[in-house]
């Protein structure tokens, strides 16, 4: 994809809260990583099957699968939602490790912190 | 037994439910608009049947907006391609009009699902070219069911929970005829006692200008010249879009609980042309053998059939070999049963054709009407000997012939039977 201004939310993100979209634009412009976890937070709620129902409210410790509904293919749209959003690439093995929300929020943290060094 | 249809839904360029579809029909109203295919006023393709309501031109799920009374869920929809949300509503419809909910369908093994459509060439386009432009990297997970041409089955069949039959066809233009009548098989074979029978398209430039450059669309830029079946000066066809859904179930499972038969499937038949790969066999050969089949496997004749819903999509080829058959199957009996072309009022609507027919055929019943041709100007001379009324007729037909052809050749014919008319 051709990398979008940093003042154009890029698609993917049509339809968030203005909220959602104001922490991704903190991310981009300050390149604010707490500013990225509440995008991550924001995606892993919204992605969430619509037929699982919620027991308790969504926390760090939150497993996607068992307590969020997650299934194999809706956690595929989740990390490639993330990795459209941040143009990053999280790789299968990354993905395993994954658990929690919070889980996933470190891993992409971990990447947006490498790719800030790299760059 | 032959089954019944209980239930009927519509997405389509003429009404979005039972009632405004019933009118458009009865009255001549089409559904065919303006269209600027990818913001190019110089193309010559100006018109198409548009579906009105949705907001699914965007390959975007997050997008995309449908009338208000229908529940999609969010993790269904990204499944889904723009068709797909047609195919839910229209499904919607039919449940509620057979007296279904659809946890009457859920985990039932003796409920079949039977779909066609061409896939979304949009989506797919979207999807590759994103995949593309990371160099193959990474891509939508939701890329592969969302835009192949199995896209309806796949997701209509975990959205309903089906756990009967679940299949799809794909023979392009007769893909749901195709579809309805493998039902009728599997019920009358007592592998099922209901099926859901869905056909839907896309009416947008990555599924209908393929066509312009095959020829094969109208250049009218006149709404109401563009789609004309059977007329010495048609062009062309009007590409068109949308969703149809029929619920038929054995007339025994209809009869336990209490649902009323709106028609009897008494027959359908099926023979292909062997001609070419996207041409009719000029005398229509195939779709000539396809109706006697029909007419066989309904265990009646010519002299019994009281309207012909035409497969007629307006192309100069295709609509001459279907007037040569009909001609040769009625006229040479001196059987002059009134033919009507609904094309002329909702463009072409692909592989949901078949089923948009025989949904229409159900209206025809209960409205007690019959479709005429109303853009049809100077009949083509192949169409000596036809009947071709303009205008609506009146009365109740008992039994209708409906046809559809595809390309390579396939041809398939259904008979429809009147309620008061059963078993007659």
């Amino acid at each position: 994809m051709t990398p979008l201004p940093d003042s154009v939310p890029p698609p993917a993100l049509g339809g968030f809260p203005p909220e959602v979209l104001e922490a991704y634009q903190r991310y981009r412009t300050k390149a604010d990583l707490g500013a990225a976890e509440e995008v991550v937070i924001a995606a892993a709620i919204d992605y969430r099957p619509a037929s699982a129902s919620l027991t308790r409210g969504v926390s760090e410790e939150s497993r996607l699968l068992e307590d969020l509904g997650y299934d194999s293919v809706a956690v595929a749209e989740l990390i490639f939602f993330i990795e459209d959003v941040f143009e990053t690439t999280i790789s299968n093995e990354d993905i395993l490790a994954v658990r929690t929300v919070g889980d996933l929020r470190a891993c992409v943290v971990r990447k947006l912190s490498a790719k800030a060094g790299a760059a | 037994m032959n089954p019944v249809v209980t239930g009927a839904g519509f997405v389509t360029p003429i009404g979005n439910d039972r009632a405004s579809v019933e009118r458009s029909l009865r009255e001549g109203l089409h559904g065919i608009e303006r269209v600027e295919f990818l913001g190019n006023p110089d193309l010559p393709v100006k018109v198409a049947g548009t579906v009105k309501g949705f907001q699914v031109e965007s390959p975007r799920w997050r997008d995309w907006s449908w009338p208000a009374g229908y529940e999609i869920p969010k993790d269904v929809v990204r499944g889904l391609a723009p068709h797909g949300v047609y195919a839910v509503c229209a499904i919607e419809q039919a449940l509620s009009h057979a007296g279904l909910r659809p946890s009457d369908l859920a985990g039932d093994p003796h409920t079949g699902l039977y779909c066609a459509s061409a896939g979304s060439a949009m989506l797919m386009h979207y999807n590759l070219a994103q995949m593309r432009a990371v160099r193959g990297v990474r891509g939508n997970p939701l890329g592969v069911v969302s835009s192949i041409s199995g896209t309806l089955n796949f997701n209509l069949a975990a959205l309903y929970k089906i756990t009967g039959t679940v299949c799809g066809f794909v023979s392009a233009c007769a893909s749901s005829s195709h579809a309805l009548g493998y039902a009728v098989d599997d019920l009358r074979l007592g592998r099922l006692n209901r099926a859901i029978i869905v056909g839907a398209e896309e009416a947008n430039a990555d599924s209908l200008l393929p066509f312009a450059h095959m020829r094969a669309l109208s250049i009218q830029a006149d709404p109401r010249m563009a789609s004309r079946p059977f007329d010495v000066g048609r062009d062309g066809f009007v590409g068109a879009g949308g969703a149809v859904a029929l619920v038929i179930e054995t007339p025994s499972a209809a009869a336990r609980r209490g649902a009323t038969p709106l028609a009897e499937v008494a027959g359908w038949g099926q023979a292909a042309d062997g001609h070419r790969v996207a041409a009719s066999h000029p005398e229509g050969a195939g779709l000539r053998l396809a109706m006697e089949r029909a007419l066989a496997d309904a265990k009646v004749g010519p002299s019994d059939i009281d309207y012909i819903s035409a497969h007629a999509t307006s192309t100069p080829v295709g609509d001459s070999a279907e007037a040569l058959a009909i001609a040769q199957v009625f006229a040479a009996r001196g059987l002059r049963p009134p033919i009507g072309a609904t094309k002329g009022l909702t463009g072409h609507t692909l592989s949901l054709s078949g089923v948009m027919q025989a949904a229409f055929c159900v209206l025809s019943f209960s409205g007690r009407f019959m479709p005429g041709n109303p853009h049809l100007g100077v009949a083509a001379p192949e169409c000596e000997g036809l009947e071709l009324p303009r205008g609506t007729v009146g009365g109740a037909p008992g039994r209708i012939l409906s046809n559809s052809s595809g390309f390579g050749g396939s041809n398939v014919c259904h008979v429809f039977v009147a309620p008061d008319r059963i078993a007659d």
